[in-house]
């Protein structure tokens, strides 16, 4: 006891530190403010928590500097908004993404092939299979029918499409057909350019290395890509309109789903492709990813346009008429009203208390992975030698792969949480970014308590700056009240950053070099 | 003779530094080869050569007969060699049965080996709740070597073992590898001639990244200007 006293003296002093703001700012404010303001600050804590695991996990164990998590944050948010607000775009998305995604699905099967067929030239040969997929997909892409929504158009902007779905008024847009191509040869060429392209990557790849055996496992799985693919195209009416029609508590947690999905995708997608070639190079490796992070923001607007826009909450947070706001637990459960009444306060019941649940939540699963698996077993160790962790005989690189998924899946999380409580802006991910840096170097960079207990101080401390901002703190033995203005609330949390860092370098619970 | 490790002519490049200029190793099978030579001549690179680590551009390595170059370190792994580094190793934020249970090859291996294990490293059972950096120097060293042991290894790549230990510890550690010679082959890197000559049948000298000479270690123990040239004082 008295060692753990003595290692953490410095940590203990800061906490009591802060402890003694915080009841020093309850003790000035009324009891509702000061639970609200808590909240607050424990809603924007998990949201930045969510950004900050991630980016943290990354940057652990494969020491990238993933510059690119606020806008995969942001993409989240608008992946989830796309299948919550429109089902229809999102169904006539899957079976295109399916059918390209089958031919990669089969990569053993190609590995072997292209062992068999090594001859010459195959370079040249794998280039035109490029070539053609090019331009079967530069034909079919843009003739292929998407419903979707029209950024230069008002009425059919994503703004009046979430004004209409919060005000309930759900009117399925007029569904896209084939018009232009035929349905069977949009298939058929989709199938074609995927498989030509997967099996010249693997052609190019074959350095005369045997594959490994094949298995059935690479046939169930595009059987399963192909039976979605061309399930979401046959049954597309049916099935978009079960969507729209479908509870908005079930397709919020569907729009969370395929957000957190397409998050993993994304990340595995950009470990794989481009983060891997670049690991002996981590300079270039910065670059690339603050070059994504623009590339992102620019896709998010050229796709859903520059204006914000909200994305409404689920019916189970948003409701408003007799008996709201409620008072008790079972009064909430009846009306699932939007708001509570705690300790003589409004309180929103998504913002402020299912988001951090959900961050309580996801803190907990990320640490039980981190500590009982054999995957958080392999992370923990890649995190201080990888080079012995490959010798045991581990595929590190794959581990590199599923850490960059999870966090940045964490992180698309994170956004899709974020939206129907701050709205969707193309800057919404650059804040939550610059917040989880400052909380990871308050927490220390690579510690996962760290994260949690940084992010927790970021939200807290912006939280109770923008209440004082309102109510003003008296200066002691002066007549003045200081309120801080809006730009005090970023620098505050930099100015937290500062003090920690010179107390502690390696931040609160980071460990030393 | 058939060799289980067959390691010919290999160079390696460290950044643009040219550090091997040609090793060669055999390893018979069942034996304990020993690696000598001056610090920086390039021992451990030579070990890391065979596993993958600081992959070879010419030369070839062969296992029971397979090519190891090209292949990936942990693939190399795979095949049954067990890697104990230099200064350890040890992860120091997993326990130490994490330690062990990590290096399992397949489901059930840690299970399956821990009564061997213990009944060679008595000390580990004991610790097995604490945490890797607890360790004391030769503790490390023992989970170190449980650690190569856990999946079934047919060969054991053991960097410096008896460096900065105290001399019973060093006891302790040759009499574990001489009963580990018994299960398994084992290629030593050690800086300490008299234990390298205590536990090898055979030896390799490496001089500035070339094998320079090779041979029975009874030989050598007897051919005091050989020592003297290449090991300094002995």
């Amino acid at each position: 006891m008295n060692t753990f006293l003595r290692k953490n003296l410095l940590l203990l002093l800061t906490l009591a530190v802060l402890a003694g703001f915080l009841a020093a700012a309850g003790r000035n404010m009324e009891t509702s403010d000061f639970v609200i303001t808590l909240l607050r600050g424990f809603s924007v804590g998990a949201l930045t928590f969510l950004v900050a695991s991630g980016f943290s996990l990354i940057f652990g164990l494969l020491d990238v500097l993933n510059l690119a998590h606020g806008t995969l944050f942001m993409i989240g948010a608008y992946a989830g908004w796309t299948v919550y607000v429109r089902p229809d775009t999102f169904i006539d998305l899957v079976t295109p993404l399916a059918l390209l995604v089958s031919g990669f699905t089969l990569a053993d099967a190609w590995r072997h092939l292209a062992v068999r067929i090594s001859m010459t030239g195959r370079g040249v040969a794998a280039w035109i299979g490029f070539g053609v997929a090019a331009l079967l997909l530069a034909y079919i892409l843009p003739r292929y029918p998407i419903a979707m929504w029209n950024v230069d158009d008002y009425a059919q902007s994503p703004v009046a499409y979430s004004l209409a779905a919060s005000q309930g008024q759900v009117t399925p847009p007029p569904a896209a057909t084939f018009t232009e191509i035929a349905p069977g040869v949009a298939v058929l060429g989709l199938l074609i350019s995927s498989a030509f392209i997967a099996f010249g990557l693997a052609w190019l790849r074959s350095g005369g290395q045997a594959g490994r055996p094949l298995t059935w496992r690479s046939f169930t799985r595009v059987a399963m890509v192909l039976l979605v693919g061309l399930g979401a195209l046959i049954f597309n009416d049916a099935l978009t309109a079960w969507l729209f029609a479908l509870n908005s508590n079930w397709l919020f947690a569907i729009a969370v789903a395929v957000s957190v999905a397409t998050g993993v995708a994304l990340g595995g997608l950009m470990e794989v492709t481009l983060i891997r070639p670049l690991y002996v190079r981590p300079i270039y490796q910065l670059m690339l990813t603050l070059g994504l992070s623009v590339i992102g923001t620019e896709l998010v607007r050229a796709i859903w346009g520059r204006p914000e826009f909200t994305m409404p909450k689920p019916e189970l947070f948003a409701g408003t008429g007799a008996g709201c706001p409620a008072t008790t637990f079972g009064d909430w459960l009846t009306h699932h009203c939007s708001t509570v009444i705690l300790f003589e306060g409004r309180v929103r019941v998504y913002n402020e208390i299912f988001i951090p649940l959900v961050g309580l939540v996801v803190l907990i699963s990320i640490w039980i992975l981190l500590k009982r698996s054999r995957l958080g077993m392999i992370i923990r160790a890649g995190v201080q030698d990888r080079q012995m962790v490959e010798a045991l005989g581990i595929n590190v690189r794959r581990v590199f792969t599923q850490v960059f998924a999870l966090g940045v899946g964490l992180a698309a999380l994170g956004g899709v949480l974020a939206a129907p409580s701050i709205g969707l802006s193309n800057t919404m991910g650059e804040s939550f970014l610059l917040n989880a840096l400052i909380a990871l170097a308050i927490g220390g960079l690579t510690s996962y308590p760290g994260a949690a207990l940084g992010s927790l101080l970021v939200g807290l401390l912006q939280q109770f700056i923008i209440k004082y901002g309102q109510i003003g703190i008296p200066i002691p033995f002066t007549e003045i009240l200081f309120k801080p203005t809006p730009p005090i609330v970023p620098a505050s949390t930099v100015l937290l950053m500062v003090i920690v860092l010179l107390i502690m370098p390696n931040g609160l619970l980071g460990k030393k070099e | 003779m058939d060799y289980l490790l067959d390691v010919q002519d290999i160079h390696t490049f460290i950044g643009q530094y040219h550090i091997l200029q040609g090793v060669d190793v055999h390893v018979p099978k069942g034996s304990i080869t020993a690696l000598l030579g001056r610090n920086g001549a390039g021992k451990t690179t030579t070990l890391k050569s065979i596993l993958g680590l600081t992959p070879p551009r010419q030369g070839s390595v062969r296992f029971a007969g397979q090519e190891l170059r090209g292949l990936a370190a942990f693939d190399v792994a795979a095949l049954g060699i067990g890697f104990v580094p230099e200064h350890r190793a040890i992860f120091r934020d997993l326990t130490v049965e994490e330690n062990l249970r990590i290096a399992e090859r397949r489901k059930g291996d840690y299970a399956r080996k821990q009564a061997f294990i213990f009944s060679l490293f008595p000390d580990l059972q004991r610790l097995i709740g604490l945490s890797g950096g607890a360790l004391s120097g030769g503790q490390q060293q023992m989970l170190a070597i449980a650690r190569a042991l856990v999946p079934d290894n047919r060969l054991l790549l053991i960097d410096e073992p008896s460096e900065g230990l105290a001399p019973v510890v060093i006891e302790h550690m040759m009499a574990a590898i001489r009963q580990l010679a018994t299960e398994a082959t084992i290629v030593l890197v050690e800086q300490n001639f008299l234990v390298a000559s205590q536990l090898a049948e055979t030896y390799v000298i490496i001089e500035e990244g070339r094998s320079v000479q090779a041979g029975a270690m009874r030989d050598l123990v007897n051919d005091k200007a050989t020592i003297h040239r290449y090991l300094g004082a002995a």
